[in-house]
């Protein structure tokens, strides 16, 4: 049927039509910007992290005695439990830190280059205190200069991540340079470390002792691909059995915490996917209870149109068409809408902006939505005998 | 034009046959206007739906135009009903939401004719049936002899080869029913074949020939001229 | 009164001639009406003011003292030092002044040594914390001044927790294995949103278990479980200089709140604060610029950016969400109507007035928005799980009180009238004539 015509009759039904055109156009917007919201949630919680994220667990621990919490039992029993860490088969390196990489927030210092504070000062970096064993748990490369070893133990030598290095002292070359924490020594390659301070990939690595437990600390474990289960599984005892007066955490594979630092993200764009997806449905329940009410219409004026010598095909397209152009139209204010509330969302938080194919693909999935509904009543209406439909009553 | 052997029609329930058309044989040649009367129930509106291929029949044979409608497929019955088939219902079976233009256009769209072909045909159809100026009204916004008027036009556009006319003049007062009844006069008078169903006897009259329907079987009664026009 | 019964029945009837369309049009509704309700409960407690008979007065102050020359460094930071405190303490211009920060430990009953302790969370702060926030005591009371001592405020559930009754004053209890002497039992109390700590976006946490006066956490190496910042630290980590060094570094880790009870007092506070860095520049210290900072409670959210704009996001789309919802729900609702025209028109021509149509329709309303109302509910709780479980930090935040399903009902009723009000007007208002016909 012609467009002009379908156009004439939506126009005699001013206030249906402009029902449906709204809620067309208002389901479009909102569903585009949803799956934008969850596809950005998606790539934010995919970045690369710089860290085999399936193959590290993280356990926090904390002596329940005050007197194990202090030097010298705190390293003493820190000591006693990553040699009987070490000893679990699958496991290729185990440490202690104050703090794990790929959390919200954490500990954190200020830091410069000695003598340079105004220009290189950097308000947040977070430090790890460790041993020897962590480059091998966090699997980084080493950029420049070296790793740090035993000998450096309670010294103020440092090794930061690249980025820092190159955020403190621009093209220079980091080794031998002094901060206020202390010399660099070395740059290993970034990973990502806490996200609200400075910059998430910052951080800098120094080996001391523990030296006390009030806030408990981390034990990180590296395993071979594909052991972290089984590892998993033991690790609780082991611990355990290498000192009983412990309180132990749930133990964490290094993936799950890097959900718990998106979680947020992740959980607003389920909810829009779940939100999307009930709009979809309404759009379809919708199209659907419309052609069943109009089905009494429809198939007088389907009888009148076939006894006037249109053939079954040919109605069931009028019928169709109708349901097409309504919906392409209201998909039309749909992408104003779109862009619309793109813009104002991305007031109140990070939304990417709207890719081109993104809308048309939706308008694409509501005109075979809207298709699907109408179906079923059109295909009834041509199928009643012109003569039982045109009958008078 | 219109040929019918042992034409049956049998509408089946679960619980009952009815036998609306029995073993039917009518012949209506070109130019005739034909009126089909019998009681209600006796199958005249049946008749009608077959002749214009509204519905099937169960047994016979139906040749419209010399060309047997048995066995076509949907999409040639639609288009022998589009080109050789006018339809004039009680109800007069507009479509609300056009315009009278529109509403005559529909048939002729199905057709495949240029738009000025189809302007052309709408407006001598308006023409005729004395509705030129409206054009552009909707059905809500005529009484009930001009959406009747509207039909004839309608139907007439595609020049078919007959009219067939299902009591035309039922929901209309007699005066509006005395114009309907005249201007189909006139376009049978131009060389249009028409079959009307009615049950006033005074209408059969004014038809130049009378078919009787009873039970399922007819009862051919034109044995007399028709009455003067008018009268 | 008879009337509306008469109608409620008419319309029960109305909807068992043609039951499927009416429920759906019903169940769109309601999900819509679930989802804005349940986004709108959560967005009510997380922005709600928890204290409105003194809300005006809290204030949390901020100076921009950390150590460094940096000329456009103009945000302070989210947490003070200890000197902090002290230079901002004892204006005498505000009514109450407590320094805080948040911890956690294990605590376990002197008789119960053996047992595995639990953990527990603290608060440290000072005296007058609980004038500030209007916090009810059961038993005791606060400590008499703010030095160190061994004395610790403790709510209703730990005393009942660990006691197995409140009325505790002077019993004594072991936290990380250290005693202390429990001199009052809080009442049931809960700030919600929690503005005294909405650091690290923690505003819908529950209330703290223990409460610990400030220079003991400071004596004992108590440190904040939140946020710790230090700006030019040089320590070695040997716990026995912690406390001075603590006292005496930028090692931040308080809030500081005062109640400033007029627009007078904000005011000279301001400029106590102004005076205040103004000597410290004179003395060669605060070499940041002045950015000093007077957060109103109400406004603490914003200025700490712990908005929750996942919610904010939320509530745009779930106001929108509704409003496809009620243009649907009009859309069927019309339909509905239109095809029940011929009903109406009939009992108009019987003699029925267009007012007495209205109380027909009215009897729809009150109809539909009972389903409705019940509809929504249903859907807005299972809403509010699937958010709390996707959004654990919003756990705190899904309770209905009396006002608020008050609230929702009139919302439904309106919502109800909206939808049925065009297509009503229109098939009762049309010309008689032409819908008889039909």
């Amino acid at each position: 049927m012609s467009v002009h015509l379908i156009i004439k009759s939506l126009l005699r039904r001013k206030v249906v039509t402009a029902l449906l055109l709204l809620q067309l156009a208002v389901t479009l917007g909102l569903v585009v910007n949803s799956l934008l919201l969850a596809s950005a949630a998606k790539e934010l919680v995919e970045q690369p992290t710089g860290l085999a994220l399936e193959q590290i667990l993280t356990v926090r621990v904390k002596p329940t005695s005050a007197a194990m919490r202090v030097e010298p039992a705190l390293s003493e029993v820190i000591s006693r439990q990553l040699a009987a860490i070490r000893q679990i088969p699958g496991v290729e390196a185990a440490e202690y830190t104050n703090q794990i990489p790929l959390r919200q927030g954490g500990s954190n210092s200020n830091i410069f280059e000695t003598d340079r504070q105004d220009e290189s000062n950097v308000d947040s970096a977070p430090y790890y205190n460790t041993g020897s064993q962590i480059f091998k748990v966090l699997g980084t490369k080493l950029v420049a200069g070296r790793e740090l070893t035993e000998l450096d133990k309670g010294t103020q030598n440092l090794v930061l991540t690249e980025k820092l290095a190159k955020q403190l002292f621009l093209e220079q070359n980091p080794v031998g340079k002094s901060t206020n924490q202390g010399t660099v020594v070395g740059v290993v390659s970034d990973f990502y470390s806490q996200r609200y301070t400075s910059d998430p990939l910052f951080a800098a690595i120094n080996f001391v002792p523990m030296a006390r437990a009030e806030m408990g600390y981390q034990l990180m474990v590296r395993v071979a691909p594909g052991q972290s289960e089984a590892v998993r599984q033991q690790l609780t005892d082991v611990i355990r059995n290498a000192e009983p007066e412990m309180d132990i955490s749930t133990v964490m594979r290094m993936d799950e915490n890097r959900d718990e630092v998106f979680r947020s993200e992740i959980g607003l764009a389920t909810l829009l996917a779940v939100l999307s997806g009930l709009m979809l449905l309404v759009a379809m329940i919708s199209a659907y209870s419309h052609a069943h009410f109009h089905a009494l219409q429809m198939q007088k004026e389907v009888g009148i149109k076939r006894a006037l010598g249109a053939s079954k095909a040919r109605v069931l397209l009028d019928v169709l068409s109708e349901s097409w152009l309504t919906t392409a139209i209201g998909a039309g204010f749909g992408i104003l809408v779109c862009y619309a509330l793109n813009i104002s969302l991305a007031k109140v938080i990070s939304i990417p902006a709207v890719p081109v194919w993104l809308p048309l693909l939706t308008v694409v999935l509501l005109l075979l939505c809207v298709t699907l509904a109408t179906w079923y009543p059109a295909r009834i209406a041509t199928r009643i005998s012109p003569a039982t439909a045109t009958k008078t009553l | 034009m219109i040929k019918i052997n042992n034409l049956s029609k049998i509408f089946r329930t679960d619980l009952i046959e009815t036998h609306a058309l029995r073993q039917i044989n009518l012949q209506v040649n070109e130019g005739e206007f034909a009126a089909l009367t019998g009681p209600s129930g006796s199958g005249k509106s049946t008749l009608l739906n077959v002749l214009g291929t509204l519905e099937s029949f169960d047994q016979g044979d139906y040749l419209l135009d010399g060309r047997s409608v048995k066995g076509l497929s949907d999409r040639e019955l639609s288009a022998l009903r589009n080109e050789k088939i006018g339809f004039i219902f009680q109800g007069f079976n507009l479509i609300k939401d056009f315009s009278l233009f529109d509403n005559i256009e529909l048939p002729l769209r199905y057709r495949g004719f240029s738009s000025a072909e189809r302007k052309r045909r709408v407006e001598q159809a308006l023409e005729t049936v004395g509705l030129a100026a409206r054009r552009d009204y909707h059905p809500s916004q005529l009484s009930g002899g001009q959406q009747q008027r509207v039909a004839i036009a309608r139907a007439i556009a595609g020049e078919p080869r007959i009219l067939l006319a299902d009591e035309p003049t039922g929901n209309l007062d007699s005066l509006m029913a005395r114009q309907v009844m005249e201007l189909l006069e006139k376009i049978n008078q131009q060389g249009c074949t028409i079959l009307m169903v009615t049950h006033d006897p005074d209408q059969a009259r004014r038809a130049n020939r009378h078919i009787q329907i009873v039970d399922g079987q007819l009862n051919d009664a034109t044995m007399y001229e028709p009455l003067a026009a008018g009268a | 009164m008879e009337a509306l019964v008469h109608n409620l029945k008419l319309s029960w009837f109305s909807i068992k001639r043609a039951p499927l369309p009416y429920a759906l049009t019903l169940l769109i509704l309601s999900l819509g009406l679930g989802t804005f309700f349940s986004n709108a409960t959560l967005y009510y407690w997380m922005n709600r003011d928890p204290i409105p008979e003194k809300s005006a007065t809290l204030f949390m102050a901020r100076i921009n003292s950390v150590p460094g020359d940096c000329t456009d460094c103009f945000e302070p930071p989210r947490v003070m030092s200890y000197m902090d405190m002290q230079k901002m303490s004892g204006s005498g211009i505000t009514s109450a002044e407590a320094a805080m920060f948040s911890s956690d430990a294990y605590a376990k009953t002197v008789e119960n040594q053996q047992a595995t302790p639990s953990q527990v969370e603290l608060r440290i702060t000072q005296r007058d914390f609980f004038k500030l926030f209007n916090v009810p005591f059961l038993h005791g009371e606060t400590w008499p001044d703010n030095k160190a001592r061994m004395e610790v405020v403790i709510s209703k559930n730990t005393a009942l927790k660990f006691f197995s009754r409140t009325d505790v004053v002077g019993q004594e209890m072991l936290i990380d294995d250290k005693l202390y002497t429990v001199i009052g039992v809080l009442d049931d109390w809960a700030m919600l949103p929690r503005l005294y700590d909405v650091n690290g976006r923690r505003s819908a946490e529950p209330a703290e278990d223990i409460y610990i006066p400030l220079e003991t956490a400071y004596d004992l190496a108590i440190q904040s479980n939140t946020q710790n910042s230090y700006f030019d630290v040089d320590w070695d980590g040997n716990m026995a200089t912690y406390p001075q060094m603590a006292r005496t570094n930028f090692a931040n880790q308080l809030q500081f709140w005062v109640q400033l009870d007029s627009p007078e007092k904000v005011q000279q506070y301001q400029q106590f604060l102004k005076n205040l860095v103004a000597d410290e520049k004179a003395a060669g210290r605060h070499e940041r610029p002045e950015a000093n900072k007077l957060d109103n409670i109400l406004d603490v959210q914003k200025a700490m950016r712990a908005t929750n704009d996942q919610l904010d996001a939320f509530a745009l789309v779930a106001s929108l969400f509704l409003l496809v919802c009620v243009v649907n729900a009009s859309h069927l609702s019309l339909n509905r109507y239109m095809a029940n025209q011929y009903e109406f028109s009939l009992r108009r021509a019987l003699g029925a007035s267009r007012w007495q149509l209205q109380g027909q329709i009215l009897a729809d309303v009150l109809l539909s928005s009972a389903l409705a109302f019940a509809a929504a509910l249903l859907f807005a709780q299972l809403g509010l799980w699937t958010i709390n479980s996707l959004l654990p930090s919003t756990r705190a935040l899904a309770s209905w009180d009396w006002q608020m399903l008050s609230v929702m009902a009139l919302v439904v009723l309106v919502i109800s009238y909206l939808v049925t009000l065009y297509p009503a007007l229109k098939t009762s208002f049309s010309p008689l004539n032409q819908q008889l016909k039909q």
